[in-house]
């Protein structure tokens, strides 16, 4: 069943056919949600997100993809679940312990190469806010520039020139730190 | 180099990065089916037209229009529920700007409360023990406080209402809370406290979200929680 299928099965109120959505996404919701901050509120972010959209899904133009739709969702109910926090948005994801193991015959270069990530990790950490939800979006949930604007509700040329200012900010403290 | 071509290694780094980020999410499935139980269960938002019901009934006993000292806020209906006025206004409420503490109110640690208080009094089971607890007015008024925001007030749900609320829309939402039926309140708004000498009104501050029920004899206001089902499940810890 492809989204579409899904899609308008669920808005003639066929749960079974929502499930296959909410399976389908629910992986990126969660990294979505965790991205954004949600930290270990990322269940309870998805799940409301899942039901927000399913009551609103008469709302969603068919003609547009339905990830960025909800994936917006999930960034709305993250906002406003670290507004009523009173946290900052924040990356607080980490490194997966795993990295490491992926070239066990060169303990050595995975070693430098997990470092290097750290610090890419920490350079994203420390973007001014706007430029690090534009680079999250487009290279840590791999989203289009179209994708991105419509999660993140700002123009495309903005998200272009956010990720374009952010990137440049990586790449400098990159050159700083490895020469 | 252009500086696209530059980009181009941060961008590769940056894709590669994102297959080592450590995102934990429970089975997809799992997830499809709590999101199924939730879509399946009564919707509090349903309920809504009930609750105008029961707000017009009771303007039929208490048919108030009331101008407040402060701002002449019209109120069209009172609902007295858990030992909280609920007044109901046609606009969203002016916020109160400065916040004040209840009368009264002092800290005691969690194991003197009991003996301070003439009601039971319980805490949240979810979330531990309490940062902090206060007593306040004479030991009407007990008030527990968690990180991020949470509070818990307990007090004497028969007596005359201890808090009043000034609620614009959103009106509130009908949720079941361990057995009962509570209110959940989803806007910001302002918060007082009817104090036991001689009535007087003390405005106290903006409130969050909360969640109001009663049980047994006492009345409950949750403030804090990220959302009504969240509220719920907190409220069904109480021990």
């Amino acid at each position: 069943m492809d989204d579409d299928e899904a899609i308008a099965r669920s808005l003639e109120g066929d749960l079974t056919a929502y499930e296959v959505l909410v399976a389908r996404y629910s992986a990126l919701a969660h990294r979505t949600a965790v991205l954004f901050g949600a930290r270990d509120e990322a269940e309870d972010v998805v799940q409301e997100a899942f039901v927000k959209a399913f009551r609103h899904l008469r709302t969603f133009r068919r003609d547009a993809g339905f990830r960025p739709w909800l994936l917006r969702i999930v960034a709305n109910e993250t906002h406003n679940l670290t507004r009523a926090r009173g946290r900052r948005s924040e990356l607080t994801v980490r490194l997966s312990a795993t990295a490491e193991a992926k070239a066990p015959d060169d303990p050595e270069g995975a070693a430098v190469a997990t470092d290097r990530r750290a610090r890419l990790l920490e350079a994203v950490r420390a973007l001014p806010e706007r430029e690090r939800r534009a680079v999250v979006c487009r290279y840590f949930l791999q989203l289009s520039e179209a994708e991105t604007a419509q999660v993140l509700g700002w123009p495309v040329g903005t998200v272009k020139s956010r990720t374009h200012r952010g990137l440049a900010r990586l790449r400098e403290e990159a050159g700083h730190e490895l020469g | 180099m252009s500086s696209d071509e530059r980009f181009d290694d941060i961008e590769a780094e940056l894709r590669a990065l994102a297959g080592s980020l450590d995102v934990p999410a429970p089975p997809p499935e799992q997830v499809a089916a709590a999101v199924r139980t939730r879509l399946e269960a009564p919707r509090p938002v349903k309920r809504r037209r009930r609750w105008r019901i029961v707000a017009v009934a009771v303007v039929a006993l208490v048919a108030v229009t009331a101008a407040t000292p402060q701002g002449r806020q019209v109120v069209t209906a009172i609902l007295r529920y858990a030992g909280i006025e609920l007044r109901l206004g046609g606009d969203t409420p002016a916020p109160v700007p400065t916040p004040a503490p209840l009368p009264g109110e002092r800290e005691v640690p969690l194991d003197e409360v009991a003996g301070q208080v003439a009601f039971p009094v319980r805490t949240l089971a979810a979330l531990g023990e309490p940062e902090r607890v206060t007593v306040a007015d004479g030991g009407r008024v007990v008030s527990m406080f968690w990180p991020d925001g949470i509070r818990l007030d307990q007090f004497d749900g028969r007596m005359d209402p201890f808090f009043f609320k000034r609620l614009g829309p959103p009106f509130p939402d009908e949720v079941e809370v361990d057995g009962v039926t509570g209110f959940w309140l989803p806007g910001s708004h302002p918060l007082g406290y009817i104090s036991r000498e001689g009535g007087g009104e003390v405005p106290l501050r903006q409130a969050g979200p909360t969640l109001i029920w009663q049980s047994g004899d006492v009345g409950h206001r949750l403030e804090g929680a990220p959302s009504m089902a969240r509220a719920a499940e907190l409220a069904g810890s109480l021990r």
